[in-house]
C-alpha cells in the first residue's frame, strides 16, 4: 500500500463516526436476522457524556479533558484546539520536541516544511528566470535578435517540475544517536525537566455546544462561577448563549430583552440546517465568510463551499428599531461581493449566501422566544453566487 | 505544486476540467472576441496585435536595451492598428432613418448578415402620392441596436427632416441630414429605457456572437420570445420488488409503533431514537430527524400589508440567445438567458425579495450533464463533443457500450434456476434492470452548484462590466452527505 493509500485507509479508520453518537449491537448474528426482517432491531446508542466549562469573555465551551477533545473532534470535526490549527495537538508537539524524533507529523509541521519548500522554490525559479533574461540581453546587443525571455518554459522551474534538495540525508546518522538518547531520557522522568502537562484545551462555539447539548445529548455545559461547577440545564443554556450575544458579556444580568434577531438564534439556524445535511460546518474566518462547508471533513478533502450569513428582516420596521448590531443585514455592495467572490474562487470554493428570514415582531410573540420552538419560524435558503464569464458560454 | 505536500486533498483533478467548461471564475481569456475587421477587404484591415505577456518590471534605470526595444515594438503596434482606416463596401451597407418622435430607426435598405438577428418589422402607415393611406411593413431597430450597427460601420443613419436633398449618385436613398456616430450616442441614448450602462452591456455580448432582444416588449409590434416549456417530469426509477416490500414493511412497523406510543415532537428534545425500531438505529436517521428548521426557496417571505415595497430595479432587460442557437425574428425561441442590468455604484445588491421575484418567472434547470470529454475513438467514427447525445453518434460496433449490456443481461436470465420460470414474472427477485444507455450520473457537487433557477445579473462600473449568476440552491433536495 503506497503512503496515499495508508494514510487515507488510516484517516477512515479513525473518522469513521459523522457523530459522537455511535451504535453498537452485542446480539448474535441469527437474532439480528430475525429481528431485521420485522424491521427491529437491538442494537444501542453509546452516548459518550462528554463535559466542558461555559466561558463568558471567550463565548466559547471549552473542553478540558483529553478523552472528551478526541471523541468530540474525531466524531465530527467539532471544535478546534486553542493552541493549534485544528485538532489539539499542541501536548504532541512539545512532546516530539523534546524527543527530537518525529514519530507522528501533525499538521503544524506539515505546514512548516511546506512553506520552508515553497521559499526554496521561489528563490530556485526567480534565478533562473534572471538567467534566462540575462541571456536574452546578451544575445540582444551582441546580435541584435530579438528573443522574449519567457516567464515559464523547460529550463525554469514550475510548480509540478521542481523538487525539494534532498536535506535529511545528512542529520538521518544524528538522529539515530539521538534516539537512543531521547528514550532513555523519557525514562528518566525527561532527564531532569519538568513533567509536561497538556495545556491545551478544545474550544467548542455556542453553535456546536449547543448543537451536541440540545440534539444529541452528549455534552454537558458546567458553569464555572458556581461553586462546585453545576451543569446548566438546557433552558440555562438556551438563554445564556442568546444573552452572551447582546452586550458586555456579564454574568446573566436581564437587562435587555431577547428578541428574534439575536445572532446566536441567526447563526445557529444556519449551523443546524447544514449539519442536519450532512455536512460539516467550519469557521470560514480565513476566506472572507462565515463557515465553510466540508464533504467528511478537513482532513479529507478541502471544503466545496463557504457560506456567508444574510439576516432578512421580514418587517423592514423591525430592523429600523432593533439596537442589535447584526452583520450583513442589508445588502451589501458589489465591490465587497465581487472581493469575496474572487478570494473563494481562487481557492476553488463556491460562494454561497444563506439568507435566514427573521419573524416580524408583529406576527410573533416573544413567548415563543422562551424556547427553541421559535425556529420552526426561521427559514433558511441559499443562493450560489457565481460569474458569469459569456465569452465561455457561447456555446 | 503544494498538493503534493498538504495532508488534505483537493478533488481529483477530472473536477477542476468539469469546471473549466462552466467558466472557471477566473479572468484569463475572456476579452477575446471574434476579429470582425476580417469581413472588411484585406488591404485596408487593421492588423490587431495579440496580446502578449506582462512584463515584470523594468530592470536598471527605465529598462535594459531589450525590454526598451519590445515595449516600442508593442506600441508601434497599436498605433498602427488605430491607425487603419475602417472601411466597408459600397454593396454590404445599410441604409436607416431616425425618427425623434418614435424613437426608432427604419431601415430603408437592409444588406448584410448582421440584419439577420437585428431590428424587428413593423407595419406603418404611410400615404403614398394620391392620397391613400397604405400599411407598409418596414424594418424598425431600437436605439442600441442602431447604435451598435452605425459604430460597426454597416449602417448609414440619416436624421428624418423635412427638407430634400439631391441625390447625386453617391448614396442610394437620401431622406434627411447624415448622422455621425458620435451624434447617434448623444441623441439614442437616453431614449426608450436605454442607459450608457445597458448600451455598453448590449455591445459587448453582441460583439461576442449573441442575439441580444428586450424582455419587455417596448412597443406592442415587437414580437415576445416563446414562453418556457414546462420541466419535464424526472420518471419513477424502478426498484426491485423485493426491495419494495420490506421498504413497505418497515413503514408498517413505524406506524404501528408511532400509534402505539405516541409522542409529539418535543422541542427540548427534537432527536428521539426508539429502542426497537430498526430504521431509526443508523445515521441517517438521525441527520434526518434534525432537518426540521424550514428552508428551501419554496417557502413564502412574510410580507405585512402596511409595507410598500419601493419599485426595484431588478427586472430582466436583455434576453440571451447563444450563437450557435437558431433565431427566427417573427417568432423567437424561449431565451437561454435572461439578464438585468445595474449601474454597480448606484444600486446595491439584491435583496431576497427581489431575487424571489426573478426566480418566479425563470424556468427550472435540469441536471448538469457530464461532458464527455475525450472519448474512446472508434474507427470511423467521430464523436461530437456534446452532451449526452454522444450515442447516437456511435456505429454499431462490438467495444460500444450499449452491446455489452446487451451481451450481459441475456446471461443473468440464464442463471436463474429452471424450477422458478414457471412463476409470474412479477415474483423474481429481480436485480435492478440496466440502464437503456450508459448514463453517468451528474457529479454531485455541479448539481448542487448549478442550483434550480439562475438570475443573471450584469452590473457595470464605468465601463467595466461584471456579470453575476444567482443560482437558487437547493441544498436541501440535492445528494446528501
Amino acid at each position: 500500500m503506497n503512503k496515499g493509500g495508508a494514510r487515507r485507509y488510516e484517516n477512515n479508520r479513525i473518522y469513521a463516526h459523522p457523530l459522537p453518537l455511535s451504535f453498537s449491537d452485542s446480539s448474535s448474528n441469527r437474532t439480528r436476522s430475525i429481528l431485521g426482517l420485522l424491521g427491529l432491531s437491538r442494537s444501542q446508542v453509546n452516548n459518550p457524556h462528554c463535559e466542558g466549562y461555559y466561558d463568558a469573555s471567550t463565548r466559547s465551551v471549552w473542553v478540558v479533558t483529553q478523552r472528551d477533545s478526541e471523541i468530540l473532534w474525531r466524531r465530527g470535526f467539532f471544535g478546534k484546539g486553542n493552541l493549534s490549527r485544528s485538532e489539539p495537538s499542541w501536548f504532541v508537539r512539545q512532546v516530539q520536541d523534546r524527543q527530537s524524533r518525529k514519530v507522528k507529523m501533525t499538521s503544524e509541521e506539515i505546514r512548516e516544511k511546506r512553506r520552508v519548500e515553497r521559499k526554496q522554490f521561489k528563490l530556485d525559479r526567480a534565478a533562473a528566470i534572471a538567467k534566462v533574461a540575462a541571456e536574452a540581453e546578451t544575445i540582444f546587443e551582441t546580435e541584435g535578435r530579438v528573443v522574449v525571455p519567457a516567464l515559464f518554459g523547460p529550463e525554469i522551474p514550475s510548480g509540478a517540475t521542481w523538487k525539494p534538495k534532498a536535506a535529511e540525508i545528512e542529520p538521518s546518522l544524528d538522529l539515530e544517536l539521538s534516539n537512543a538518547e531521547g528514550e532513555t531520557a523519557v525514562e528518566n522522568g525527561e532527564g531532569g525537566e519538568e513533567p509536561l502537562e497538556d495545556m491545551e484545551h478544545l474550544q467548542l462555539t455556542l453553535s456546536e455546544a449547543f448543537f451536541l447539548a440540545w440534539n444529541l445529548d452528549c455534552l454537558t455545559i458546567l458553569d464555572p462561577e458556581t461553586a462546585c461547577d453545576e451543569p446548566l440545564s438546557l433552558p440555562d443554556i438556551w438563554n445564556t448563549f442568546q444573552h452572551a450575544h447582546l452586550a458586555f458579556p456579564m454574568p446573566r444580568f436581564p437587562t435587555s430583552e431577547l428578541q428574534f434577531d439575536n445572532p446566536f438564534l441567526v447563526h445557529y439556524a444556519v449551523y443546524h440546517h447544514y449539519r442536519s445535511l450532512g455536512w460539516v460546518v467550519k469557521n470560514g474566518l480565513k476566506f472572507c465568510v462565515d463557515y465553510l462547508l466540508y464533504k467528511r471533513g478537513p482532513v479529507f478533502t478541502h471544503a466545496e463551499f463557504a457560506i456567508v450569513v444574510c439576516p432578512v428582516y421580514e418587517d423592514p420596521q423591525d430592523q429600523e428599531i432593533s439596537n442589535t448590531d447584526l452583520h450583513n443585514a442589508s445588502p451589501f455592495t458589489w465591490s465587497w461581493l465581487s472581493t469575496i467572490n474572487r478570494a473563494n474562487s481562487q481557492v476553488m470554493k463556491t460562494l454561497i449566501l444563506a439568507y435566514v428570514t427573521i419573524p416580524a415582531r408583529q406576527r410573533l410573540s416573544r413567548q415563543t422566544l422562551n424556547s427553541p420552538a421559535c425556529f420552526a419560524h426561521y427559514s433558511v435558503r441559499e443562493v450560489i453566487v457565481r460569474r458569469f464569464i459569456p465569452a465561455r458560454m457561447r456555446d | 505544486m503544494d498538493d503534493n505536500l498538504e495532508q488534505p486533498h483537493a478533488e481529483p483533478k477530472v473536477q477542476a476540467g468539469d469546471d473549466l467548461e462552466e467558466g472557471e471564475q477566473s479572468s484569463g481569456d475572456e476579452d477575446e472576441g471574434l476579429d470582425w475587421t476580417k469581413l472588411m477587404p484585406k488591404a485596408s484591415r487593421p492588423i490587431i496585435p495579440k496580446r502578449g505577456d506582462k512584463e515584470f518590471e523594468p530592470s536598471k534605470q527605465g529598462g535594459s536595451g531589450l525590454q526598451q526595444h519590445i515595449l516600442q515594438r508593442a506600441r508601434n503596434a497599436m498605433f498602427e492598428a488605430l491607425r487603419a482606416d475602417r472601411t466597408i463596401s459600397n454593396k454590404s451597407i445599410s441604409y436607416g432613418t431616425w425618427h425623434p418622435s418614435l424613437a426608432r430607426v427604419s431601415v430603408t435598405v437592409s444588406r448584410g448578415t448582421a440584419m439577420g438577428s437585428i431590428g424587428h418589422t413593423v407595419p406603418r402607415e404611410t400615404t403614398i402620392s394620391n392620397g391613400i393611406l397604405k400599411t407598409q411593413k418596414r424594418l424598425e431597430l431600437l436605439p442600441e441596436e442602431a447604435i451598435y450597427l452605425i459604430e460597426r460601420g454597416s449602417l448609414m443613419c440619416w436624421k428624418e427632416s423635412g427638407m430634400e436633398y439631391p441625390n447625386d449618385g453617391t448614396f442610394e436613398s437620401v431622406s434627411g441630414s447624415p448622422m455621425t456616430v458620435q451624434q447617434a450616442y448623444s441623441v439614442m441614448i437616453g431614449q426608450e429605457d436605454l442607459t450608457m450602462d445597458r448600451y455598453q452591456v448590449y455591445a459587448y455580448l453582441k460583439r461576442l456572437g449573441y442575439t441580444v432582444t428586450r424582455t419587455k416588449p417596448p412597443s406592442p409590434f415587437y414580437p415576445i420570445a416563446s414562453p418556457y416549456p414546462p420541466s419535464l417530469t424526472t420518471l419513477p426509477s424502478s426498484i426491485s420488488f423485493m426491495r419494495r416490500i420490506s421498504a413497505l414493511f418497515a413503514s408498517w412497523i413505524s406506524k404501528i409503533f408511532s400509534f402505539l406510543f405516541p409522542n409529539s415532537f418535543n422541542w427540548w428534545r427534537p432527536l428521539q431514537i426508539s429502542k426497537w425500531l430498526r430504521v431509526d438505529k443508523n445515521y441517517g436517521f438521525i441527520f434526518r430527524s434534525l432537518r426540521f428548521i424550514p428552508s428551501g426557496h419554496k417557502i413564502p417571505i412574510y410580507t405585512s400589508p402596511e409595507t410598500k415595497l419601493p419599485p426595484s430595479p431588478y427586472e430582466p432587460f436583455f434576453n440571451l440567445y447563444k450563437p450557435p442557437t437558431p433565431f427566427r425574428k417573427s417568432a423567437p425561441p424561449p431565451p437561454d438567458y435572461q439578464m438585468v442590468v445595474v449601474n454597480a455604484r448606484t444600486t446595491p445588491m439584491p435583496s431576497l425579495r427581489e431575487l424571489t421575484a426573478i426566480y418566479d418567472q425563470a424556468p427550472e434547470l435540469p441536471p448538469p450533464q457530464r461532458r464527455v470529454r475525450n472519448p474512446p475513438q472508434i474507427q470511423g467514427v467521430s464523436y461530437k463533443k456534446s452532451t449526452g447525445t454522444s450515442d447516437s453518434n456511435i456505429l454499431v460496433d462490438s467495444q460500444a457500450k450499449p452491446a455489452d449490456h446487451s451481451t450481459t443481461s441475456p446471461s443473468q436470465s440464464s442463471t436463474m434456476p429452471s424450477f422458478l420460470s414457471g412463476l409470474p414474472s412479477w415474483l423474481y427477485p429481480r436485480t435492478a434492470p440496466p440502464p437503456p444507455k450508459p448514463e453517468r450520473k451528474p457529479n454531485p457537487f455541479a448539481v448542487l452548484r448549478q442550483g434550480k433557477k439562475t438570475a443573471i445579473i450584469a452590473t457595470v462600473d464605468a465601463g467595466t462590466i461584471n456579470i453575476f449568476r444567482f443560482a437558487q440552491g437547493a441544498f436541501e433536495a440535492g445528494p446528501w452527505f
